[in-house]
């Protein structure tokens, strides 16, 4: 089978790449971007594990066909940490623990990356109900609500602020 | 790294573009969310030569609410269909169970038209092709048996889309557009008792919407969903329920049912209950016309005869909770 | 990265709320697991599985695979004639079938191509000429008179059976007020870890050298078995772990598939990339088995146990791996948690016609820990005490030697159950709550590390290198694995302790067999205690080369050197030398410095003398109390977990962050295999190998766990540290079970406690309470 062009902006470049029609978002960006932060964990839709930002909606990149992605603007993990600055969810993540082994955690953060971005002060049940299809095996949740939680602000006071620095986050 | 066998994409701009292709290609499929079809295509559940993207048709994801009623393009996503405000006030059991399916990263690009037409389920099917290879196939894929009755001549793979019963419930009517136009039915109509082969569409033929009509005045709609995890599954049993009572008798009472049979239902005889108080006595005959009506089949690892009382009970919950609701 | 201020006090590493040392790189996506590292020219791998459970192989003809362009390599049980296992005298495993095939999924043959369609095509070309044989999948069928033999030299399909006595049983259970007897089912549970299993193996054809990337959780075990079964020099290997997502006990030994990569990289003369599916994860199985227990317990009108006996029957699945280690666990750990004057122990490891099971976490103790749990509960009920009543009066006061020769140097299951009680509110709320809204509670504990390796070979069971350089920073150099738990940070922060230096001074190199030291691996909680303690005598040789450096420069005594890490001083004076001039002191003439620390378990923590002694045995035991409340839906059998409340006495909390991430973690696995996990064989073919209907709860049904930290320091553990990732785990289960019970008044003997068999134990009730007030006459006017 042939291939096709497409042209789509991924972490705000613009990529103008051959695709097969079969080829799904999910191997386009590890396999021929090199974006290997998407991981795959099921066999289709199941995990979340390659949860990635469409047009600012969450989707499973392991579902969707990149040749359906033309003029789309995608972004994954690699796009969420810039200049040296983590994101508040990233730095929260790291700083409350909301990743251990850490494979569910790029699908895990875009998805609360799309909450966020419609829900700035999102309450507990919106935060479980935006994170439902995104299966962690380590933390039992509790660690990763906390994250998302001061990453929002709506957490304990003292909680990270909406960016923090990537050297303090660090240490 | 193809994970799926391969096939042609063909991006349709129009309705009669996507049925043109449909019809003229055999074995062609619609892809429109594609978060049903893609699992099954990576399972090796078919192989069409082409895809027909019915994402770029114009108007498709139309959803306006008019005097007679709203009418729902077969593009609108489950996203903003669970998040529709007014929806949720003139329709809450559709939107109940549009928030209700797998997860926001599927509901995000999942259509109204690809969760109706969604593909019945069953452990024997949806399973990989080393699997069913290993299990001399089955009678809804490759195969001459049905693993669940194997002693009967029809496949017992079982519906599971949650959007049917409660537009079932509303009265609600599909359009559906093909090679010879475009013709309305009602949406119990869309759906045949074979779990190989559900849909009521002849060759060519889509979903092109819903339409719901104006919901009765006190009337009031709502959803359940019986799964084992709050999020991502499929129904082992979902039911939907309108209501419209006075004074604690039922008015009028429609009950819809999916996950239990190859294809969703209506509940019959609920017409027959007009007039009845809303009391214990009533619900016990709601819940014996379920458990009789359902036939849920060893489809899902879950067992059958939980899948039948669950979806009695959630049925005598949504009455009752309803009731009191309108009291 | 800044340096403290000179002024500062020197800075404490331990009991800090440490963030991972690598976890920027999870959440940036930077850190690279082992699918993230193909090179693009690498070939794909595939593996052929066996259709059927049980058969002999006739002939495997891969002849049309061969000549299919694009295929570099087939291989087949032909290409490896030697068997592995993790336990060495129980190897009987081939990374690709031999002679017969005995579950489905087994794989047979494999191939390396150029893409994945033509890897797919090969697959589809190879030819299996199979012979069925009559098949077994459960244990009772396994066992049963004439059944057919998996393996020829163990009759009855019996791995091992084990039988143990401990004091006078019969007499115990005579002296005691109140005996009771029960039986329980569990479910066998997969550890569905996120990253599904992959392999890089790398063919050095000009050197005859192999380099393995893998997720295991055991670099060295798989170093060893790549080296037996490619008849390859040890040295010749280098087996390297990267990132890794999650193991729980799936990866603590060599998995076939590490194997088979790297046969078809030698095969092929290249490097091949070997992903498998989620489906084919599931396949490779090593969880926990399906388990029966039958339990009988004697207890003294006080509550004090008189004596205990346990049979449990595991369905060990195909091939032995870990299976006579969990069969003697099962009987092990029924001691250390509670006083046990007596005990008699009959286990049956058995082989049946499935995908093996390995050492889940917990490893062989949790299935038992929810019947003790439960029986003991529902007596306590009947002699009127409250469970945690009947707990306290069976603790363990350390030091004490169970009857089994478990040495228990410290156990904070005291404050553990004064903590829960307290912060569930149990005594205000047991017993007060609505119909179908209960609290149950149960205890738990683990040990710290196996305290006899799998591998005799005299090497001390742990070894860390630090490694000291002209920059003044500090590699700790490790083969321990950390997966997601945090030893990294945790062998980071013990090393910055002792040398009172910042954690930005230290970088954590791990598992690279051409770099790090050896190390057993990631298994039985071993990792914090022993490689913990190996850190903490590394960092005091490194002190003691740095303060006598010091003292060279200062012209004193090293006794008269006060160390401060990013200073030191004279004692009682003002002459300081900073960090850095220590270092170029201590560097000159040497160069770079290697300090090394080992650690080995004391001998008398090591077990007793009796045959499968060692099992069981640790220098450190952890202690887990624990409460649930649920809410029961009488109608629909679904139980909803409200919350939970957990203390965890871990020794010392070495880094208070992870250890609360540790414990909630293994709760909720507890709560996952209780409620809702199974995994599921329709004619020994694998019905839930996915991520829809093996059913990990997701976080809209998980619960908030309440997380308490008790220490009891242990006189071995580093810093008094024990374990904290596994402890906590099996008390979930009863909880819940005991928790239900409080709230509908139904005891389930079998997990998990899925809505349909909820339902079908209420319904069975109600049928038989209906029997039972037909049998009787009566009264007017009741029902």
């Amino acid at each position: 089978m042939g291939k096709r062009l497409v042209s789509l902006v991924v972490n705000g470049r613009l990529r103008e790449e051959a695709v097969g029609d079969a080829t799904l978002l999910l191997d386009f960006l590890r396999e021929q971007l090199g974006l290997t932060g998407t991981k795959r964990g099921c066999d289709g839709g199941e995990c979340g594990a390659c949860t990635v930002l469409v047009d600012d909606a969450p989707r499973l990149a392991c579902l969707t066909l990149v040749a359906r992605c033309e003029g789309a603007r995608v972004e994954t993990i690699e796009s969420q940490s810039a200049g040296g600055r983590m994101s508040a969810l990233q730095a929260a993540f790291h700083e409350k623990l909301g990743t251990q082994c850490g494979f569910c955690t790029p699908g895990m953060i875009m998805a609360a990356e799309a909450l966020l971005r419609g829900d700035p002060a999102p309450d507990e049940v919106a935060i479980r109900e935006a994170l439902g299809g995104n299966l962690c095996r380590c933390t039992g949740y509790v660690k990763i609500i906390e994250a998302v939680q001061a990453a929002a602000g709506v957490g304990t006071p003292g909680d990270a602020p909406r960016r923090a620095d990537a050297t303090q986050a660090t240490r | 790294m193809e994970r799926l066998p391969a096939f042609e994409l063909r991006r349709a701009s129009s309705l009669a573009e996507a049925i043109g292709w449909l019809a003229g290609t055999p074995g062609a499929r619609a892809i429109a969310g594609g978060t049903d079809l893609v699992p099954n295509l990576r399972d090796g559940l078919g192989s069409p030569p082409v895809l027909v993207d019915l994402s770029g048709i114009a108007g498709l994801d139309a959803l306006v609410a008019g005097d007679d009623g709203v009418r729902i393009g077969a593009n609108v996503t489950l996203a903003r269909l669970a998040s529709d405000a007014a929806l949720a006030q003139a329709l809450p059991a559709v939107v109940q169970a549009a928030a209700s399916i797998a997860a926001p990263g599927h509901r995000s690009v999942a259509t109204v038209g690809g969760n109706l037409c969604v593909d019945t389920r069953c452990v024997y099917y949806n399973q990989s092709e080393w699997w069913r290879r290993s299990n001399d196939y089955c009678l809804k894929h490759g195969g001459d048996t049905c693993h669940v009755a194997p002693h009967g001549e029809r496949c017992h793979a079982a519906y599971a889309g949650d959007l049917a019963p409660a537009l079932i419930v509303c009265g609600a009517r599909v359009e559906i557009a093909g090679p010879d136009g475009t013709r309305g039915i009602a949406i119990e109509d869309l759906y045949r008792d074979d779990g190989r082969a559900h849909l009521a569409l002849g060759p060519g033929e889509l979903v092109a919407g819903v339409v719901v009509p104006v919901q009765p005045p006190r009337a009031r709609s709502a959803y359940r969903k019986a799964r084992a995890r709050g999020a991502i599954d499929f129904p082992l049993a979902g039911v939907a329920v309108r209501l419209s009572a006075d004074a604690g008798r039922v008015a009028s009472l429609a009950v819809g049912l999916t996950g239990t049979n190859s294809r969703p239902l209506r509940l019959a005889g609920t017409d027959a209950w007009s007039g009845r108080a809303i009391d214990e006595a009533l619900l016990a005959d709601l819940g014996k016309a379920v458990q009789k009506q359902v036939s849920p089949m060893r489809t899902t690892l879950t067992q059958a005869n939980w899948r039948r009382q669950v979806a009695a009970v959630a049925a005598q919950r949504l009455v009752r909770e309803l009731a009191e609701a309108i009291a | 990265m800044s340096l403290p201020d000179r002024r500062d006090p020197p800075p404490a590493a331990v009991g800090v709320r440490q963030p991972l040392v690598d976890g920027v790189d999870k959440v940036t996506g930077a850190a690279r697991y082992t699918a993230d590292l193909a090179p693009r020219d690498a070939l794909v791998g595939a593996i052929l599985r066996s259709p059927v459970a049980h058969a002999t192989i006739r002939g495997i003809d891969t002849s049309r695979a061969r000549a299919m362009p694009g295929v570099r390599a087939v291989v087949t049980g032909e290409d490896c004639a030697v068997a592995y296992g993790v336990i060495p005298i129980a190897q009987n495993e081939f990374p690709l079938a031999r002679g017969r095939v005995r579950y489905r999924g087994e794989p047979v043959a494999a191939v390396a191509a150029d893409d994945p369609a033509t890897a797919r095509a090969a697959l589809e070309a190879i030819e299996l000429d199979l012979e069925p044989l009559p098949a077994v999948f459960d244990a009772a069928a396994a066992r049963a008179e004439g059944s057919v033999l998996l393996h020829d030299d163990k009759p009855g399909n019996v791995e091992r059976a084990v039988e143990q006595t401990f004091g006078d049983v019969d007499g115990g259970f005579a002296s005691a007020d109140l005996v009771r007897e029960q039986s329980f089912h569990y479910a066998e549970v997969h550890q569905a870890m996120m990253e599904p299993n992959a392999a890089l193996a790398a063919w050095d054809a000009e050197r005859g050298r192999l380099t393995l990337h893998s997720v295991t959780q055991v670099p060295y075990y798989v170093h060893l078995a790549l080296a037996r079964c490619l008849r390859l020099d040890e040295s010749a290997i280098r087996v390297i772990k990267p990132f890794v997502g999650g193991g729980f006990g799936h990866r603590t030994e060599t998995l076939n598939f590490e194997i088979v990569a790297a046969l078809l990289a030698r095969a092929a003369g290249g490097t091949v990339r070997l992903e498998l599916t989620r489906e084919e994860t599931f396949l490779t199985h090593r969880g926990r088995p399906e388990t029966d227990v039958r339990l009988k317990i004697g207890l003294a009108k006080s509550g004090a146990i008189t004596a205990v006996e346990a049979e449990v029957v595991q369905r060990g699945g195909a091939y032995a791996g870990y299976g006579l280690v969990t069969i003697l666990y099962a009987g092990a750990l029924i001691h250390a948690l509670y006083r046990v004057p007596a005990s008699r122990y009959k286990g049956f490891r058995v082989y049946a016609n499935t995908p093996p099971n390995g050492a889940m976490r917990g490893h062989g103790s949790v299935d038992v820990r929810h019947a003790f749990e439960s029986l003991l509960d529902a007596m306590a009920a009947e002699l009127g005490l409250d469970p945690f009543a009947v707990r306290r009066a069976n603790l363990i006061e350390a030091p004490h030697r169970t009857i089994n020769d478990l040495q228990v140097n410290s156990c904070g299951l005291a404050q553990c159950l004064d903590i829960v009680e307290r912060r569930s509110r149990w005594r205000e709320r047991r017993g007060r709550l609505p119909r179908g809204h209960g609290l149950g509670m149960a205890c738990s504990h683990y040990v710290s590390g196996s305290a006899k390796p799998v591998h005799w070979t005299g090497e001390p069971h742990a070894v860390v290198n630090l490694k000291l350089d002209f920059d003044g920073g500090i590699t700790v150099l490790t083969g321990a694995s950390d997966i997601g738990q945090g030893s990294s940070t945790l062998l980071a922060q013990a090393a910055a302790e002792v040398l009172r230096l910042p954690m930005s001074r230290f970088t954590v190199f791990a598992n690279d067999s051409a770099v790090t030291p050896k190390d057993n691996g990631s298994y039985s909680s071993r990792v914090s205690f022993m490689v913990g303690n190996a850190a903490i005598r590394a960092a005091d040789e490194l002190k003691r080369v740095l303060v006598a450096a010091a003292a060279r420069r200062l012209e004193v005594h090293p006794d008269d050197v006060e160390w401060e890490g990013e200073r030191c001083r004279v004692a009682g004076t003002d002459r300081e030398l900073a960090y850095k001039e220590v270092v170029t002191e201590a560097l000159r003439d040497t160069g770079t410095i290697t300090a090394k620390g080992a650690w080995s378990t004391p001998p008398e923590t090591q077990g007793g003398r009796f045959r499968g002694a060692a099992v069981g045995s640790s220098a450190g035991f952890s202690y887990a109390a624990l409460v649930a409340e649920v809410e029961v839906d009488e109608d629909t059998g679904m139980v909803r977990v409200v919350g939970v409340w957990v203390a965890h006495d871990c020794g010392r909390a070495i880094n208070p962050l992870s250890v609360e991430g540790q414990v909630q973690g293994s709760v909720w696995m507890g709560m996952g295999q209780a409620l809702s996990e199974e995994t599921q064989y329709l004619d020994g073919l694998h019905a839930r190998a996915n991520l829809l209907d093996y059913r990990v709860p997701t976080i809209v049904e998980s619960p908030p766990i309440d997380t308490s930290i008790v220490e009891a320091p242990d006189p071995n553990g580093p810093f008094g540290a024990k374990e904290a990732g596994e402890g906590s785990l099996s008390a979930f289960l009863p909880a819940l079970t005991n928790a239900i019970a409080d709230a509908i008044g139904l005891r389930l003997d079998a997990l998990p406690a899925s809505p349909d068999r909820v339902l079908e134990a209420i319904v069975a009730r109600r049928r038989a309470e209906r029997l039972r007030r037909a049998a009787k006459p009566v009264p007017q006017g009741a029902d």
